[in-house]
Parts: structure tokens; sequence; C-alpha cells
């Protein structure tokens, strides 16, 4: 008996070590120190109901721009605060100037995945030059897949 | 009493047994995050291809270096390189939908490769309004044409299966300059069942 638990408790210990450590992979990242590019950093408002996604899927900040046609331009700035790899799903709807929804093709739950710490960028480009604002929605992944 | 028993113990069974087999199909939002995924082109990977494509697209500003706006788009050929039998228009139609929102472009539905037309009927009417109206300019001629190709990669590692999709696609000026062109890679993995796969 004391044999057996000789052997199964390291061996259990030395698996979940293994286990911990193989399914936890990180990104480290460099950059320039000062940045050159200006962003146009843009106020947001948030509504967090999910708290368990916002750990893995923090938003960092919001710029925007426009592109040579007129129409303007998103990107957002996420980071997963977790150690391991995330998988998300976000969906861009676009405003006109009187707070109508603009109705397109593109409009999408999009999945993406994130590794540990990494930061990810979302970029969108609205689908008319009439749509003035815009909100973004975050979702845990839903499929069993 | 053993009669009640019997009958409610019927009852729940016949239940159970009809309701066991029963299917169970609902509604799904074809661009919602609750579509089936397999390793095959789903619905919404057109979706995901059409999005990326169209946001690249309007970024570069491609469509606007053209005299007359909305520029006026053909549909060239786009290639089904995959092992799989689909239709190009899941993909082209959302691009041109899209376009067409945006107003920058506008598909002629009167061309089409070997002269073929996309709508005869259009064709017919414009090749008729053109006669009676003793038109000296000629036919407006599009400003660019869409082309594209669809590839499948398949790979194996172990009981790891990965498919990949590369969806490609080229606007092309009336000079045969490609102005813009981009590629979306999607890629599912899928892990071999205990029974088949």
């Amino acid at each position: 008996m004391k044999m057996t638990t000789r052997v199964i408790v390291p061996a259990c210990l030395l698996a979940s070590t293994l286990f911990v450590f193989t399914s936890c992979t990180t990104v480290n990242t460099v950059e320039r120190a000062t940045p050159i590019g200006t962003k146009q950093v843009i106020a947001d408002k948030r509504v967090i109901t999910d708290s368990t996604l916002n750990k893995k899927v923090s938003i960092v900040g919001m710029n925007e721009g426009m592109t040579p046609g007129g129409f303007l331009q998103v990107q957002i700035e996420v980071l997963n605060r977790k150690n391991s790899m995330q998988t998300f799903s976000y969906r861009f709807e676009w405003f006109d100037m009187n707070g109508m929804l603009v109705d397109t093709p593109t409009s999408v739950w999009i999945p993406r995945q994130i590794e540990g710490q990494e930061t990810l960028t979302i970029t969108a480009v609205a689908p008319t030059t009439t749509a003035k604002d815009f909100r973004v929605k975050f979702m845990e992944n839903v499929r069993n897949d | 009493m053993k009669l009640n028993i019997y009958s409610i113990l019927l009852t729940v069974s016949t239940l159970l047994i009809f309701g066991g087999c029963a299917t169970h199909t609902r509604y799904v939002e074809t661009t919602g995050p609750r579509t089936i995924v397999t390793t095959d082109i789903n619905i919404q990977d057109f979706s995901y291809a059409a999005e990326d494509m169209i946001k690249s697209l309007l970024a570069s500003g491609s469509l606007d270096k053209t005299q007359r706006q909305p520029a006026m788009l053909a549909i060239s050929r786009i290639i089904n390189n995959t092992t799989q039998q689909i239709d190009t228009d899941l993909l082209i139609k959302k691009i041109r939908v899209a376009l067409n929102q945006s107003g920058k472009a506008l598909t002629t539905t009167t061309m089409g490769i070997g002269g073929i037309a996309e709508d005869p009927l259009a064709q017919g009417i414009q090749q008729e309004k053109e006669f009676y109206t003793d038109k000296k300019e000629p036919q407006r001629l599009p400003d660019f044409t869409l082309s594209g190709k669809i590839i499948e990669k398949r790979d194996r590692q172990n009981e790891v299966r990965q498919v990949s999709y590369a969806f490609q696609l080229s606007l092309t000026n009336n000079d045969g300059l490609a102005v813009w062109e981009d590629e979306k890679e999607i890629s599912k993995q899928s892990k071999r069942g205990v029974i088949g796969w």
C-alpha cells in the first residue's frame, strides 16, 4: 500500500505540473520605445455583462481614422490577461447620423483566438460613408467544438 | 389500481420513446456564432472572407481612382479549386451587395465571360435601347473586373487533420493592371473520433 502511494503521488504531481506548464503559453513582444505614429484615441463606453470574458479579452483602447475613400476606420486593441490561449467572437454594428443601424452583409460574428498575454488589434471599416458611429460586441465562443 | 399504474407506465414509456426519437430542429442566425462548424467550407466562412475582402477593398481606395463615380464593375472568373462543389456567388454576391451599398461601385449584369450575360433580359433591353436611340457614344466599359480563386489544402499529423481554404481576389482596371489584391485564409482542425471521422 505504502509502495503504491509512493509511486502514485509523485506521478500525479509530475503530471499536473506538466499539464500546467504545457497549457500556459504566453507571448513576448518588443516594439519601438517611442512610437512615431500617434493614435487618434477615442473615449469609449463599456457595458460588461460577462466579467470572465472581460479578463480573457480585455479592451485596451480604441482609435479611429478615415480611409482615402472617406470611410470610418476603427481599430480596437484587446489583451488576453490569462496565460493560456482563449477564443472569442466579435461583431461590429454601424450607425448613421440618425442613429439608425446600417444593415450590411459583412456584419457577422467573427471568431478569433488570442494567445496568453497577447495583444490583438481588431480592425473594421464602415460599410458606407454615412456610417458615423459603431458598436462592437464581444462574446465567448458558444460552439462546443 | 393495477390498471392505473400500467396505463401511466405505458404513457410515460411511449412519450420517452417518441420524445427520444424526435429531431430537434431550430433556426440559427447565419451570421451568428451558433452555426455548425465542419471541415468543409461552411456558410459562415464565406461571410468571414467577404467581410475581410470588403474591409480591405474599401480601405485601399482603389475604387475611387476612376473618372466616373461610382465605378463600374464586371465579374470575371472565380475559380473553385477545392474538392467541394460550391457556388462562388456565396462569396461574390456578398461583396457585390456591400460595394453597391457603399456607393463606390455598381456591378454590370449585362456583361460576362464569353459574352454570356448574368441577366440576358437586361442585356436585350440594353441593346434594343441603344438601337432605337441611335446611340453615337460607345457603350460604357467596366472600369474594373473582379476575378479570384478559392484553394483548398489538407494536412494531417497523427490524429489531427487540418484543412485550409485560401480566398484570393484581384481587382483589375481596364488597363489590365491589378490595382487591388488580397487573400484571406481560413484554417480548421479536427481530431479523428474513436469511430470513423
